[in-house]
């Protein structure tokens, strides 16, 4: 039997990340038959909804709460089933979903949920599961909060994949995210994977992307190009291997499933200064405007 | 690494050398001669255009053999557009090719196919 992998997606709010990270789970499952657990580290709890075809699953938090404490909780009341062909009574690979949850807005500490979830997953034998073959976290932020980085930090998350786009902001975030990777590779063992570029359609993105990689160390493994269909989806709360297997979108993210379980390029990154970052983005021209004399002047001066 | 579809080892780092892709590409045994021309069409915003490219002896076009011969369907996964243009713009020089990886660069979903 294969060793279980412990794979994560990272990246800014807003990216993509829930979204891609289903598709290409169910294109795992779905076409090359691997059985997966989700572990949603994101208080929106959205990592799983297009696996359950739910709006959102109960939190490993909210049961908690209502049962009075996580240790009156039992693991099947907290970890789902996939429905449709993501079910153990179909034909490939299942999933099995659970959400951590965090607290209401503005209260408390988001990454206490990520780090209860993790704890109760592991004290209930989730990861033993037979037939077992890849745990995913789908995991909010920058990690600049150190509860997110809770799966890098204690070797849960052993191959980080960082979900980005050609923005700015997006590449800060991976850049960040590559920082917190190399802040705990020595003693937790994880190691970046590669960027997935969810693509935004911008200007030189595939390029950006690249270079944005290779300066990290490691490779751009995807362009994931937009597509309306991905949305049509959604809104039947699906992912698109499910709700259109022969569509163009389906064949992107099967062949992102089928580059990650073969991907044996895991590295510790070499994360790049904010000066350095900012030359990428201009030397790839996306701020073809921002020579110095154009600095704060309008599009009409 | 991932180009073109094929898997390198790590140990051979994130700089894949061009010459090991072509080398991969030859290894991979597709038979270009029954292939004449390659079809292709595009589609932006709603416009759409029809392409034939026909210079069997550059890199661009076994890459796109390769591909139409491997290819479930019909359609272009981008990444491998971007890696053949990024490719061949390094490794072929004329006119009809850089032209073809002109348009490959841009935003526009492909379909391609061969005659």
């Amino acid at each position: 039997m294969a060793a279980l992998r412990q794979i994560a997606f990272y990246g800014k709010g807003g990216i993509g990340k829930s979204t891609t990270s289903q598709n290409t789970l169910a294109s795992m499952a779905h076409y090359f038959d691997k059985n997966i657990m989700i572990v949603g580290c994101d208080p929106k709890a959205d990592s799983t909804r297009l696996i359950l075809h739910e709006k959102a699953q109960n939190t490993i938090l909210q049961l908690a709460a209502e049962m009075g404490t996580v240790e009156d909780l039992e693991l099947e009341d907290a970890l789902k089933p996939g429905a449709g062909i993501f079910s153990a009574d179909t034909s490939g690979g299942w999933i099995n979903c659970t959400e951590s949850g965090g607290p209401e807005p503005g209260v408390g500490c988001a990454g206490r949920g990520v780090i209860t979830a993790i704890n109760f997953l592991e004290e209930e034998g989730a990861y033993e599961e037979e037939g077992l073959d890849f745990v995913s976290y789908d995991v909010l932020g920058d990690v600049v909060c150190g509860g997110f980085a809770m799966p890098i930090r204690e070797g849960k998350a052993q191959e980080i994949y960082i979900v980005m786009s050609g923005e700015m902001m997006a590449m800060y975030a991976a850049n960040n995210i590559s920082k917190g990777i190399l802040k705990y590779a020595n003693t937790g063992g994880v190691r970046l994977a590669g960027l997935i570029c969810n693509a935004r359609m911008t200007d030189f993105e595939y390029d950006l992307a690249c270079a944005l990689a290779e300066d990290l160390g490691t490779h751009m493994i995807h362009f994931v190009p937009r597509n309306n269909i991905v949305q049509r989806a959604e809104i039947r709360r699906m992912t698109v291997v499910e709700y259109s297997p022969q569509a163009d979108q389906a064949l992107e993210y099967k062949e992102l499933a089928r580059k990650i379980i073969a991907n044996d390029y895991k590295i510790i990154p070499t994360p790049l200064e904010m000066d350095d970052l900012e030359e990428l983005i201009m030397k790839f021209g996306l701020d073809l405007e921002a020579d110095e004399d154009n600095i704060g002047k309008s599009e009409a001066e | 690494m991932f180009i073109l579809g094929f898997a390198f080892p790590a140990d051979m780092g994130n700089k894949i050398p061009d010459e090991a892709v072509v080398a991969k590409l030859n290894d991979a045994g597709v038979d270009t001669s029954s292939i004449n021309e390659i079809k292709m069409s595009t589609e932006y915003h709603g416009q759409t255009e029809e392409l034939s490219y026909t210079n069997k002896d550059t890199f661009m076009f076994k890459a796109l053999a390769h591909y139409v011969s491997t290819a479930e369907t019909d359609y272009m996964i981008y990444t491998n557009r971007y890696q053949i243009s990024e490719l061949s713009k390094r490794i072929d020089s004329d006119d009809e090719t850089m032209a073809l990886c002109e348009k490959f660069d841009s935003m526009a979903h492909f379909k391609i196919s061969a005659a």
